[in-house]
């Protein structure tokens, strides 16, 4: 009887680590982005009024999935296929100003192309200033 | 004793109206792409193009009224609407909860740059509405062009059933129409206004016979209100946090009838903002979120203390 219940206990443990771990987060596959969009500069100056107007649009648009903070812990991120990522560590912070405005405005799998629900292309560039501001 | 029966105006009057406005609207627009074209051949340098002020209002629905904003192109929007009753009904109505509910539910969509259109139906008289909203002018970063400046034009038809054809002897009696020139600016980042004259004009109007005659011994049939209603709406939204805004709302009658004159609107809510929804709560005097019904048949009184609570609620999807 105690077999039994062992080998059920077991059985449970095994399904419930092998589920976990095929639906667990996908680790981000890498996202190329064409150096002419890379090397894009900033047109935007990285001062008081674009990080407030980069704040705001981060809090009406970023903030659900990626956080307050860009750690990737926002409210919808438990839903999303691929985890948003941390954007204060380097993997973010190392990219080009123009990299992280082409991704914001393309967008790709869970993430939506901005560049169709922000008209204005100051926004994205002050967005972009606004993520800076998340690095250790 | 007034006998009363209806007057009809099936007069073109309205679309002509409505038209006379596009055009305007097109006219502005060509004369400031005029100027830039003219700039751009004298200067060989390519003059650096004005940029349009983003998120004057953040929604296009301003609590009883549209903003000045239409969507970016292929955007396609629901809207979901509710004005209870009023809250003088006290507990046994629960303050308007339970009683009088007016419901719209709506679609909209941007087909090209600037313009919208849309359709809804609103539960009261089950009103169906189409409609049409441009952006003729945008306010610009450098203040070449000071106020953003919208056209929107809305066609009501009460389709609710008259099977003796008592109500409605005429298919065009069940029309209202609504034209409206938005003129708004956003001052710096928490502070925008908005000032809305508008038309309203309703197909046929109550008549009655008050004993006057004519020379010839007929009587001589006299109309309760006019078919044509001008009012005027001040609106304004105050950046409260970067969700959260407050939004206040005034609609002033200007057309004097000889009766049943409508109530102004006053009206205060609370705006929350994500990507893609927007949440509008408010306490105001307008129920039946069609304009040019709210417009010309308002009897609510903030005076009297009826107030009513309503909600806008919005889904945005980009395509």
């Amino acid at each position: 009887m105690k077999t039994k219940t062992l080998s059920v206990l077991l059985l449970m443990t095994t399904f419930i680590v092998v589920v976990s771990f095929t639906f667990s987060k996908q680790q981000p596959k890498p996202w190329n982005v064409p150096e002419k969009n890379a090397k894009m500069a900033n047109p935007i100056k990285s001062d008081a009024a674009s990080i407030n107007t980069g704040k705001a649009s981060w809090a009406k648009n970023c903030a659900s999935c990626h956080g307050k903070m860009g750690k990737g812990d926002g409210s919808k991120a438990a839903k999303l296929t691929t985890h948003p990522g941390d954007f204060s560590a380097a993997a973010t912070q190392g990219q080009s100003d123009g990299a992280l405005y082409y991704k914001i405005s393309e967008g790709r799998d869970d993430m939506p192309a901005f560049k169709k629900k922000i008209s204005d292309e100051d926004e994205i560039w002050s967005l972009v200033n606004y993520i800076r501001t998340f690095k250790k | 004793m007034k006998a009363h029966t209806t007057l009809y105006n099936r007069s073109p009057k309205a679309a002509l109206v409505l038209f006379c406005l596009l055009g305007c609207l097109n006219f502005l627009n060509a004369q400031d792409s005029t100027g830039v074209k003219e700039a751009a051949t004298e200067a060989p340098a390519a003059p650096k193009k004005s940029k349009p002020v983003p998120n004057t209002f953040e929604n296009i629905w301003l609590l009883d009224n549209q903003s000045v904003m239409v969507p970016t192109k292929g955007s396609f929007q629901l809207d979901f609407m509710h004005r209870f009753g009023t809250i003088d009904g006290g507990y046994q109505s629960l303050f308007g909860l339970f009683g009088g509910i007016n419901i719209r539910i709506g679609a909209d969509y941007v087909p090209r740059e600037d313009l919208m259109v849309g359709l809804s139906l609103t539960e009261y008289n089950l009103t169906w509405e189409g409609y049409v909203k441009y952006a003729g002018l945008k306010q610009t970063k450098d203040d070449k062009i000071p106020v953003s400046v919208t056209y929107y034009g809305n066609m009501a038809v009460d389709t609710r059933s008259d099977p003796t054809g008592g109500l409605y002897p005429h298919g065009s009696d069940r029309l209202m129409f609504f034209n409206q020139i938005i003129i708004a600016r956003k001052f710096g980042d928490r502070f925008s206004i908005q000032v809305a004259p508008s038309l309203t004009h309703v197909n046929v109007v109550q008549g009655y016979y008050g004993g006057d005659t004519t020379a010839d011994g007929k009587s001589v049939l006299g109309k309760e209100m006019k078919h044509d209603h001008f009012a005027i709406a001040f609106s304004g939204k105050v950046k409260l946090n970067n969700t959260l805004n407050l939004l206040l709302n005034y609609d002033q009658p200007i057309t004097k009838h000889l009766t049943n004159n409508p109530n102004p609107n006053l009206s205060a809510g609370l705006e929350i903002n994500t990507t893609g929804h927007t949440f509008q709560v408010l306490v105001g005097n307008y129920r039946y979120i069609t304009p040019s019904r709210n417009n010309y048949y308002n009897n609510n009184d903030y005076k009297d203390g009826q107030w009513l609570i309503g909600f806008n609620m919005t889904r945005l999807w980009n395509w």
